[in-house]
């Protein structure tokens, strides 16, 4: 189920009120963060949240982690992955992408045979999915021009299929200054991205989150805090006293520079009427 | 139904191989992958799993299903065949104890 307005919400109230709801159903998100950024638990809990909460049944499409390592590390939020797939609210399918790419060739043109997730979509009906990896994926596929076609091709089977889904990405260079997020040139054919990525302010390691895209609505453009908690994912306060975060080099606003900010934004919005 | 179910059980652990892949599909009942990849994912060869994992097809407890243009087979486990099986065996066990 999702709300009047076809949003999709994750469930953290925070995050689906920077998305002005949650994400627009069917839309294909990228999450792109570093290695232990909290991608994987932001996937799991959008799929808990969606079973528990709003009643859409997910999948979970795993590369990397073998489903029993999913299930002991989804225990630490107090999610019972076990018991929701007894349920039929969830599956977690564990497969080798080399199998998803065999599985989209041939597709639809009547003498192929089936694809993978088909009899998963017919046993749950899910609403959500998450895939991790898409950087794993990407390995199999020789150049960067299959790579985009098969990119392509495995989005429009999920939103064929009414997904709404969540492709995690690890992106090694968001540790510095962000560039392109994806090395492949894969974004354009995502509706949203999101970035999950670490900064070091004054000495220790803290965590933000920012939406760089998001077709077809508005956004909150801020960048926010979160912190992985026991219970999962939480945001915080917008990182308002600090500039450069997302460069890798962030530097505290003095008292005089925020009150200048301050001071200039009724003009600001003045100068573009004008 | 004791005897067959006697029968059911041993060939369910007739070869530590099987005991092997019945691990693997009860901790990850998601999985879906060719035989060799379910190979290697216990440490075996092809051919030593091959006979094993035809043995479950027969069974039931395991399906097989073609994807694509390629035709590649891959194998999964079947859950609806697998909690007849375990309910199947535990009548068994519980008719032992009494």
């Amino acid at each position: 189920m999702t709300t009047a307005d076809n949003r999709v919400k994750t469930g953290i109230p925070e995050f689906d009120e920077m998305l002005s709801g949650g994400f627009l159903e069917r839309d294909a998100v990228m999450v792109a963060g570093t290695a232990g950024s909290g991608k994987t638990t932001l996937g799991l809990q959008y799929l808990v949240n969606g079973a528990t909460k709003y009643g859409d049944a997910g999948i979970y499409l795993t590369f990397e982690q073998m489903p029993e390592q999913l299930y002991r590390d989804a225990k630490s939020f107090g999610w019972d992955l076990r018991a929701l797939e007894e349920q039929d609210h969830l599956r977690v399918v564990c497969t080798s992408p080399e199998l998803i790419l065999a599985s989209g060739e041939g597709e639809g043109e009547g003498e192929g045979g089936e694809n993978l997730l088909d009899s998963v979509i017919k046993e749950i009906h899910p609403r959500r999915i998450v895939i991790d990896s898409m950087s794993h994926f990407a390995m199999y596929v020789d150049n960067e021009k299959d790579l985009r076609r098969e990119t392509y091709r495995l989005i429009m089977y999920l939103k064929t299929k009414g997904l709404s889904s969540l492709l995690l990405f690890e992106a090694p260079q968001l540790m510095g200054a962000v560039g392109s997020v994806t090395e492949t040139g894969t974004s354009f054919l995502v509706d949203c991205i999101l970035i999950m990525k670490p900064v070091e302010i004054e000495s220790s390691m803290r965590k933000v989150l920012a939406i760089l895209k998001l077709r077809g609505s508005d956004h909150d453009k801020n960048l926010r805090e979160y912190k992985i908690t026991s219970s999962g994912i939480v945001l915080g306060s917008p990182f308002s006293d600090y500039e450069g975060l997302m460069s890798g080099s962030p530097r505290k606003l003095t008292r005089m520079a925020m009150a200048a900010e301050r001071f200039s934004q009724p003009f600001a919005g003045k100068r573009k009427k004008d | 139904m004791s005897s067959e179910n006697e029968f059911l059980l041993q060939r369910l652990i007739s070869s530590e191989i099987k005991t092997d892949l019945l691990t693997l599909f009860h901790r990850n009942p998601g999985l879906v992958d060719t035989i060799t990849g379910i190979a290697l994912r216990i440490g075996r060869s092809d051919a030593e799993v091959a006979g094993d994992v035809k043995d479950f097809l027969d069974l039931g407890l395991l399906t097989k299903k073609t994807l694509g243009k390629t035709k590649m087979e891959v194998i999964q486990l079947n859950r609806s065949r697998d909690r007849e099986i375990q309910a199947s065996i535990e009548r068994y066990v519980t008719g032992l104890k009494k």
